[in-house]
Order: structure tokens, then C-alpha cells, then sequence
């Protein structure tokens, strides 16, 4: 480690072992002449940290850029560039498709420290630089009486970029939208170090490198809309003996009118592995648990709004608890947030599927999945936000004890569960390392070719996170 | 998380490290919950590179030394296996890992001097608290020494005070509820002998007999989590010799750090020849605060005299009390029972306050602006008095608002409780 980095993390008085694990990338030497040393990492501790997400590890990066300004990422995206290094951005890592998780030997770009964060509250618009977390959005906005409603179950870590990148969703995706319906506007730098500052008019470009997982450009910085929060909010927890009946309860619920603001499943396994994490008292025995909120600002539409999920639950054959308090609705939901995590406490590994279908064959898709994850001999387990029809199926696995085809074969099977019924493959994911295969089935060959060719057409050599969404050509 | 850590080699503490780095989903939902991932934003300094770096160095893939530097600035405060929804005991990985690569560290004569003094001082109350005296005076000079002086000097309050000696045993008042043996601390005794005094009468006021067993000492966590674990091995199996847990009906600690110490034994033990007395032991483990909340439930506490004006109390959750032994409850519910005093929270509360043992001393840079910073949080919210359960977090806390110009009284919780007894509140 440098004297200047020592000066920037530690003044420990412990002589500083000398590291042995430098690299000895030129581009690596060239970035910090440039950058100057606290923004680049180059020891292999350093570096090896920066080669996994929330599901998979990849390739050790040759660097790793901390760019504390725009001017940064130019710098460092023309530097990679003159040397023929691929590019990965990366917030916090908390995404569950491999999107950040480098394919082959790249320069990382990780945007944590980037977080500068204006709130506009006549405009209702926060301008924030990638590398804020979600959730400080809205605990800026609060002040003013505004909140940042896309809220992924991960929102205390993951950044406002990495929700971009993946166009993240969450529970108050429902009723509320996904991260690109709250972008008005975005900076952009491009696979050349070009810097781009796009709007929602004219060809919708800012919407096509929302979700496109880094692989089209790095942005910058993002104009978020902000919206007053609903003043009412009532909370209900249902359970259910199997899975289905949850589904027939969602759909019941919506096509009688109800627009709830959080409409969210889990199944028995994963409310089991939350349980032993937070020890609320959840249903053990359920099959299915469903946390619904209605929200609003009339009271009483709120309060309909409740009763009709409640007797949709009640028809479907579920047992119904009301939360008696804010605090009860909010451990209720801590519990939601947790289940993705929790799930390691099953098996140590697994594959996220991240399907959407309509909700019409919510039953049907529920039922088909469990039975294919019985009928696999893998532990398989459902949770998702069901009001959208947004379903996260989960193969955990154990490596050591279970084939890795095996598990790849049913979440392909899974994905044509989907695919079949007017579904597609990813919510809010991406598709990432982990479905990039199965664009095959979801793609027909001629759109493939068109989405090769916007590709090709803003990084003509493929150094934006190479490896990701697109498979390989057949014939390469 | 995949591992290839070649656990037969690394013996019964392999297991216990190779089982936490399995557990690990990688998620990120540690990083929020990091005093250094807050502070220095980068990946190595969390929790979740943390355990990269410790399975790469097990399984050979990268050289200790290269990792040392971010392990070494870890606090140890597991406020990351609170916020875990995986279940990975970070804690029980990073002691065991510390244990397992201190003999391969290599570390300059005044560091180890510096190690020793430590490791020497902290368990030999007579000897620290001579030692703390004698820097009460060099105190003024801290300025003009070297960091690695200052530091500790920093840590010491204005006032040393003399060591009060503790009965052997303390009777109940009234008819006898309980038996419990204490553990009466190290550093505690002589920096604020005062923690002791209250706890024995606080408990004897409510029926408790509390026998202090002869030939107990250092709890061995402060040698453990510095990776000298030989040592920690020879504190705790003298404590287990001086605590026969069949004898009382819980054994007592009012320091978050040395309760949480105890309650590992069965981890430090682990695959050897006392680990089913050491399970027994800890079984028998709680924390004052846990304990005194059991009396409330069972037949109640005496009641306190209210206080002379409307109190609002900032608890501090110690990171040994709250994440490390879940205690979190039992001491808010005792202090609201003192008629008059209001709990407010401290914004970030969940965040270290940079004391850490001996961490002020292995990194004071971090452990000030930690300290600083929770020093700040907890005066925005104007309170009367400060509480808190952990003689680290007492000093680290009286330090820091002092500097920022507060004059309101720190004191341990059971400390609060006795006052309210005495009508001093």
C-alpha cells in the first residue's frame, strides 16, 4: 500500500506490512499517475473484493477505480479504452444476476463513493450521483414531505446506479412502478469516455440504459422524481395451507378493485428461514404467507381497499391477521426484506430465477413450479411481488452434494414455465450472468439481432460489461 | 459461500471458521450495519470482504500479511451479525481467525511491547490501576508524545479512582430470592469501582445473595480478540475452575464486553476436552441487565424512589450488549421503571462507538472519529444523562462529549438504578 493511501485508511501505528499481491498492470501504474493512489486499488486484497455481487464470483479485476467525480470515470473509461480493458460499473454489489461480477480481467468501476445527493422540493426531483443508497433518497426527501418510492428489499445497501442498472424494482413496485418510471433524466458516460446527458424525450434513450446492466454505458448521474408519501397505511398478513391459494387470493383481490401498495408472497420455507433469523412469531406451518399494505390518502378507500383483500383471503381458503401497529407492519415488512438473504441458512448457494407473468396465470405458474421443484429433488422456494405478477423462484443448492446441471436444468425449466405463459425472464434482476442463456427461448432470432445491433451500435467493442444479458452468437 | 478451506489442517477452530464463511450469502446486507465500511466506503473493510479475505488467506490464496491490514481495523463490535439474515457468526470467524494468525504475524518491538503491556495490565486490576493513576499525571502531556502513548492516555479519565475492595459475599436483604456469582472485571475495577458497588447493592436490595468466587479472573476476551488465544485459553479455564455453575442460580457480568466473553467459552473450547463444562458455564451467563429483567418477571423489583425532575436518559447500546449477546430490551425496560426518567434513542444507534477494547489503542484515528461521531449523535438528542452497559463504551463516551462540551453524567445503567434506590436521582 502507498503513503498516500496509508494516509487516507489508517494512521494504525502497526508497520504496514508491504503487500505482496501488487499487480503489475500497466494500466493498473497509468490509472494511478493519473487518478493518483486513493482512487485506485491495486494490491490483490484490494482487488479481490471487487470480483463478486450478491450471487456469483467472477474474475479477480486487473484495478479497481473508487471515482470520486464524473471527470473520474471519463478518465478511467478512456484510460481502459487506449489499453483494450473491459469495463464493470458496480454500486454496492447487492444485485442477484451476476451483473457485477467481472466475466474476464477488467477494470472495476465502483461508483460507493460518488454520492453527492440534491433534493429539488419545489420540482419534487432529487438529483443524486450513483453511488447513494436507495433508502438516503427518501430519508432526504422526508423533510420536505416526499419520498423515493422504488424500494428494493435491499435498499439500506444497494446504490441509486445499481438500481438503474437493473431497473430495480421492490414491493411498492406494485401500485407505485420500478426504478425507470421515477428517472427524468440522466448523464451517461459512454464506452468511449464521452459524457451524455439524456431526457425521457425524443428517442427514449435514458430508458435504454436503465436495466441494461452496465453493458451500454456508465451513468453518472440520475433526476429522480419524488413523490408526497400516501398518508394512510394498513397492513394485513394472510397464510394460506399452499402456495396456489395465495395466487387465486392476489388475482381475487385485484379484479375486485383493490390496488394495494405492497402486495408480497412467501412460501413456508423461506417465512421458516426468516423466522429463524428475526423471531416474529410467522405462521411455521403455512405454505404460503401473503403481507399485503393499502395505502392512501382517504381512510376509508383504505380501509375498503383492506376488506376486500381480506375476504379475497378469507374465499381462497386463508386465515387472516390485521397488524395492530406501526411497529408490528414494520417488523411484518423487515421480514419481506430479509427472505432473499435468509434463504443461505437453508443451502449455501442457489440460482435466483426472476420471472414475470401476468397475473391471470398466477395459480397455474405457482403450481407448476412447485411441482417441477418436487418432481427435482432440489429445495426449491417461491417469494415474490405477486401484485405484479413478478415471481422470485429459488434453486438452493449445496455444490458439494448437488449437480450445478441439475440446478441449471430446472431454472431453465422454470424459465419456460414463464416464457409459456406470456411471462418474462427478468422483474428486476437483470438477466446478468445467471438467465443470459435462456434469452435464447424469451428472444426470437430477429429481435436478438436487433438488440446486437444497439449493442454494437453504443459499444462497438464490447468492453461494457462483457459477459452480461446478450448470449455469445451460435456461430462464434 | 464455496469454500476449499482445508479444515482437518486448522483443527476444531477450522470448522468453526470454515462454517461461517459457508454460511455467507455474500448479499451486502452487512455493509450499512459497518463502523468501517461508514467511515472508509470501501469493500475490504466490511464485513462481507472481510470473510473474502480470511477464506482466501485459509485456503492459501492470499498472503496474511496483504489481508492484516483490513482485518486488523475490523472492531469486532458484530453489529454485522445483527443485521445478518443469513445466520453467518462473524464474530466467532474473525476471534477464531485472529487466534489461529497472530503466531504468524510479524509485528515491530514496540508493537509487541505495546501487546504485552496490554495483555499484562488489562487482566491484573492492581497493576492497571497503579498504571492508570500514574498516566492520570502524564495525562497533560498527551499532546506532545507519540500517537502510539497518546492513545491510551486519552482513554483514561481525569479522575483515577482508588480500587474499593469487593466482599467475597454480599447478602441478600429481606428473604433470599437468589444466588448468583459475579464477575467482578478488570479494567472496570479500576476505572469505575463504583459499577461493582452499585450492582452488589442493587441486586442485594432485591433478595439476590451474590458470592464473588475466589481465584476468577480476566474473562480472556480482550487476549482472545487480540489473537492471543494460548493465553485466553489459560484465563478461561481458571474461570472455569473458579465458577462451579451448579452453585448459583446465573453468574453475573456488568460489562457487555467480559459477559459476551464468557458466553463464547463454548466456541473457544470447541472440540476440546472442557467444552461441555464450558457449555454448562455459559448456559449460566447473563448480563446484569438480562438478569434484573428476569426478577421483573418474576415477582418483580423493589421499587425505585422517583427522580427529582423529569430525566431523559440517551441509552447507548454496547455492541457486546446489544449484538453480541441480543440484550437490548432488558436494560431500556429497567430504566423506565424509575419513575420520571424517559428513554430517547440515539440516531445511528446501531453504529460503535469506536472503543472496541483495545482498539483505541491498535487504531486511534478510526476509534476517534467514531467516537466523535457517536458523541455527536448522542447529544442531538439533549439528553439529561447518558447510559450504557460496557466500561469501554463509558470512557469512549465520557471522552468524547466531554470534548464537545457536554457536561451531562455518564453512568452504567445499574449505576442509574442505584441512584434511583438512593433518592440521588
Amino acid at each position: 500500500m502507498t503513503p498516500e493511501k496509508l494516509a487516507l485508511t489508517t494512521t494504525s501505528p502497526a508497520p504496514r506490512p508491504r503487500s505482496e499481491g501488487g499487480t503489475d498492470s500497466a494500466l493498473a501504474a497509468e490509472l494511478t499517475r493519473s487518478l493518483g493512489p486513493k482512487k485506485v486499488l491495486s494490491n490483490l486484497s484490494e482487488r479481490l473484493s471487487y470480483r463478486y455481487d450478491a450471487i456469483q464470483f467472477g474474475v479477480t479485476p486487473l484495478a479497481v477505480v473508487l471515482p470520486e467525480s464524473t471527470e473520474d470515470v471519463i478518465a478511467t473509461v478512456r484510460a481502459a479504452r487506449r489499453a483494450g480493458v473491459s469495463i464493470v460499473g458496480r454500486g454496492a454489489a447487492s444485485g442477484l444476476s451476476g451483473g457485477a461480477a467481472p466475466m474476464r480481467e477488467a477494470v472495476v468501476i465502483s461508483f460507493t463513493r460518488m454520492t453527492k445527493l440534491e433534493i429539488f422540493p419545489e420540482r419534487r426531483e432529487a438529483v443524486a450521483q450513483p453511488g447513494v443508497i436507495t433508502l438516503a433518497v427518501t430519508e432526504a426527501a422526508r423533510p420536505h414531505g416526499l419520498i423515493y418510492p422504488p424500494d428494493p428489499a435491499s435498499f439500506r445497501t444497494s446504490t441509486i446506479g445499481g438500481n438503474l442498472g437493473e431497473n430495480a424494482g421492490g414491493p411498492l413496485c406494485f401500485k407505485y412502478g420500478v426504478t425507470g418510471d421515477y428517472v427524468t433524466a440522466l448523464d451517461f458516460v459512454d464506452a468511449e469516455g464521452e459524457l451524455h446527458s439524456l431526457t425521457r424525450d425524443a428517442y427514449d434513450l435514458a430508458g435504454l440504459l436503465i436495466g441494461s446492466e452496465g453493458t451500454l454505458g456508465l451513468i453518472t448521474s440520475a433526476t429522480l422524481r419524488l413523490t408526497p408519501p400516501p398518508r394512510f397505511t394498513r397492513t394485513l398478513m394472510a397464510h394460506f395451507a399452499e402456495v396456489g391459494q395465495v395466487a387465486e387470493a392476489v388475482s381475487a383481490a385485484i379484479a375486485a378493485g383493490a390496488v394495494p401498495g405492497k402486495l408480497e408472497f412467501m412460501d413456508g420455507a423461506c417465512t421458516n428461514a426468516v423466522e429463524d433469523y428475526l423471531h416474529l412469531g410467522l405462521p411455521r406451518d403455512a405454505g404460503a404467507v401473503l403481507l399485503v399494505d393499502t395505502d392512501g390518502d382517504d381512510l376509508d378507500t383504505v380501509e375498503e381497499e383492506r376488506a376486500l383483500v381480506e375476504a379475497a383471503c378469507l374465499q381462497a381458503g386463508g386465515q387472516v391477521r390485521r397488524a395492530a401497529s406501526d411497529a408490528e407492519s414494520a417488523a411484518l415488512w423487515q421480514a419481506r426484506r430479509s427472505v432473499s438473504p435468509a434463504l443461505g441458512r437453508i443451502r449455501p448457494q442457489r440460482m435466483n430465477e426472476d420471472i414475470v407473468v401476468p397475473r391471470s396465470v398466477l395459480p397455474e405458474v405457482v403450481r407448476e413450479i412447485r411441482a417441477l421443484g418436487d418432481a427435482s429433488g432440489l429445495k426449491l422456494v417461491q417469494f415474490g411481488h405477486i401484485g405484479d405478477g413478478n415471481l422470485h423462484p429459488n434453486i438452493l443448492f449445496d455444490p458439494r452434494r448437488e449437480s450445478e446441471e441439475a440446478v441449471h436444468l430446472l431454472a431453465h425449466q422454470i424459465a419456460l414455465v414463464a416464457i409459456r405463459h406470456g411471462g418474462v425472464l427478468s422483474g428486476e434482476h437483470g438477466i446478468g450472468t445467471m438467465k443470459r442463456e435462456f434469452m435464447r427461448d424469451a428472444v426470437d432470432p430477429e429481435t436478438m439481432t436487433a438488440l446486437r445491433n444497439v449493442k454494437r451500435a453504443l459499444d462497438p467493442a464490447g468492453a461494457l460489461n462483457p459477459g452480461k444479458i446478450l448470449p455469445d452468437p451460435e456461430d462464434a | 459461500m464455496n469454500n476449499d478451506i482445508p479444515v482437518r489442517e486448522l483443527g476444531p477452530q477450522g470448522e468453526v471458521m470454515a462454517h461461517a464463511v459457508d454460511a455467507c450469502v455474500h448479499c451486502g446486507f452487512c455493509l450499512p450495519a459497518c463502523p468501517t465500511y461508514a467511515l472508509l466506503g470501501d469493500e475490504m473493510d466490511s464485513p462481507r470482504g472481510r470473510i473474502v479475505l480470511m477464506k482466501e488467506v485459509l485456503e492459501g490464496g492470499l498472503d496474511l500479511l496483504d489481508a492484516a491490514p483490513h482485518l486488523d481495523r475490523c472492531l469486532g463490535c458484530q453489529a454485522c451479525v445483527t443485521a445478518c439474515p443469513s445466520g453467518v457468526p462473524y464474530g466467532e470467524l474473525i476471534t477464531s481467525f485472529r487466534g489461529w494468525s497472530e503466531p504468524q504475524r510479524r509485528r515491530s518491538p514496540l508493537d509487541r511491547a505495546k501487546r504485552y503491556a496490554i495483555l499484562k495490565a488489562l487482566p491484573a486490576p492492581r497493576l492497571f490501576s497503579v498504571a492508570a493513576r500514574v498516566g492520570q499525571y502524564a495525562k497533560p502531556l498527551a499532546p506532545a508524545l507519540p500517537a502510539a502513548l497518546r492513545g491510551p492516555l486519552d482513554l483514561l479519565p481525569e479522575h483515577v479512582p482508588a480500587m474499593q475492595p469487593s466482599p467475597r459475599v454480599t447478602p441478600a436483604q429481606g428473604p433470599r430470592r437468589g444466588r448468583v456469582a459475579f464477575l467482578t472485571g478488570c479494567a472496570q475495577q479500576a476505572l469505575a469501582p463504583n459499577f461493582n458497588a452499585a450492582t452488589l447493592r442493587v441486586l442485594a436490595r432485591n433478595g439476590i445473595e451474590v458470592v464473588i468466587p475466589e481465584g476468577q479472573g480476566c474473562c480472556g476476551a480482550a487476549a482472545l480478540h487480540t489473537g492471543a488465544r494460548d493465553e485466553a485459553l489459560r484465563l478461561v479455564r481458571a474461570n472455569l475452575d473458579a465458577f462451579n455453575p451448579d452453585d448459583y442460580d446465573a453468574v453475573l457480568s456488568n460489562a457487555a464486553g467480559c459477559g459476551a466473553g464468557l458466553k463464547e467459552y463454548p466456541v473457544i473450547l470447541h472440540g476440546l476436552h472442557d467444552e461441555a463444562r464450558a457449555k454448562a458455564f455459559a448456559a449460566k451467563v447473563q448480563d446484569i441487565s438480562e438478569y434484573l429483567a428476569g426478577l421483573v418477571r418474576e415477582g418483580g423489583l423493589e421499587p425505585f424512589m422517583p427522580a427529582s425532575r423529569s430525566l431523559k436518559v440517551a441509552y447507548h447500546d454496547a455492541c457486546h450488549l446489544a449484538h453480541a449477546q441480543g440484550v437490548r430490551a432488558a436494560p431500556r425496560e429497567l430504566l423506565r421503571m424509575i419513575p420520571g426518567v424517559s428513554i430517547v434513542e440515539i440516531p445511528e444507534g446501531d453504529l460503535c462507538c469506536g472503543s472496541a477494547g483495545t482498539y483505541n489503542l491498535e487504531q486511534p484515528e478510526l476509534a476517534g472519529q467514531l467516537g466523535a461521531r457517536k458523541a455527536g449523535h448522542i447529544l442531538s438528542t439533549a439528553p439529561d444523562l447518558i447510559a450504557s452497559g460496557n466500561i469501554g463504551c463509558h470512557t469512549q463516551i465520557q471522552s468524547h462529549v466531554r470534548r464537545q462540551g457536554s457536561a451531562a453524567p455518564v453512568m452504567h445503567t445499574v449505576e442509574v438504578l442505584d441512584r434511583a434506590y438512593r433518592g440521588e436521582l
